[in-house]
């Protein structure tokens, strides 16, 4: 690489930098190369001893530059930074037969166990319901009392309920969580089992 | 990615700090100067003495030269002055810090 390549490589890398600044930069480069070639170097002597144009760019960019690469230096050209993240290995598909099967048999599972899930939310649903229910059940005899005579066996008995609507609300809390939680596990076993890196 | 790269890199400023109190010097001289000490690649200086100008650690100015254009010379500030002795500081104490605890070791 020459004078020349250098500063194009340079220039494009420098895009970014508001553009007195990197005019200026480029002089102190040109600079450089003025001064080292009176001291009898030659171009490409300098270049090496520059650094990689890409590198110099991301140093100049410093903050700028988004990448958290480490900045580079430290010339030596066999060296190369490491991209910042090494690609995940390859995963191991299975292949398009045991592919068909494991659909087949996850169609199967689902046929009984998707039923099975939407009875546990109608489970917990019900139970709010009934924790509702209990709990509103002053309100409803005496909604009653206006069409109707209510015995005082009544009043306790809605006292009682109004206890265990309280117990029935806490636990649904709690039913409302598992049930939740165990679709989301349902769903990913499904979502993993089905791509395969189970 | 070889850490000795970061250790140089954290050292280049300081470097430079030292090299110009010693007296003004411009970007060239600087940069066979740093050369001499540490190996490095030359071009790293440039960015690194705009930021340095840009903190305001360093002034610059022109000084024509025969046979070549004007070399550019850059000079300690004041607050450049205070930032290289906190430098110097911290890397001593880091230094004496590190060694004590390598020396510790069983390794060497």
């Amino acid at each position: 690489m020459n004078k020349n390549e250098f500063l194009t490589l340079l220039n494009t890398q420098l895009s970014q930098l508001p553009p007195e600044e990197k005019l200026e930069l480029l002089e102190d480069y040109e600079a450089h190369f003025a001064f080292g070639k009176q001291n009898g170097k030659t171009e490409e002597e300098i270049v090496h001893e520059l650094g990689d144009p890409h590198e110099l760019a991301k140093e100049a960019l410093g903050e700028r530059f988004t990448s958290r690469e480490p900045v580079y230096w430290y010339h030596d050209p066999s060296r190369r930074p490491e991209a910042s993240a090494p690609p995940a290995p390859a995963r191991r598909r299975r292949g398009a037969t045991a592919q068909t099967f494991v659909i087949i048999g996850m169609f199967f599972i689902n046929l009984v166990l998707a039923p099975l899930m939407l009875a546990f939310w109608t489970f917990a649903a019900a139970i709010t319901i009934g924790a509702v229910a209990c709990i509103a059940s002053p309100v409803l005899l005496t909604m009653d009392m206006l069409y109707n005579e209510v015995s005082t066996a009544k009043w306790f008995a809605s006292v009682f309920m109004v206890g265990i609507g309280i117990l029935l609300a806490l636990a649904s809390k709690g039913l409302f969580r598992a049930v939740l939680i165990s679709t989301q596990k349902y769903f990913s076993w499904n979502h993993q089992t089905a791509k395969g890196d189970a | 990615m070889d850490i000795s790269i970061q250790f140089k890199k954290g050292a280049l400023e300081l470097c430079v700090l030292v090299l110009i109190h010693e007296r003004d010097r411009y970007g060239y001289e600087l940069a066979q100067s740093v050369s001499e000490h540490i190996e490095v690649a030359e071009g790293a200086l440039y960015p690194l003495l705009r930021r340095l100008v840009n903190e305001g650690y360093c002034t610059t100015y022109l000084q024509e030269s025969t046979g070549g254009p004007p070399r550019k010379y850059y000079k300690l500030t004041e607050s450049g002055k205070a930032h290289m002795k906190k430098l110097i500081t911290e890397w001593k104490q880091f230094v004496y810090s590190v060694s004590r605890l390598i020396e510790r070791g069983p390794i060497l």
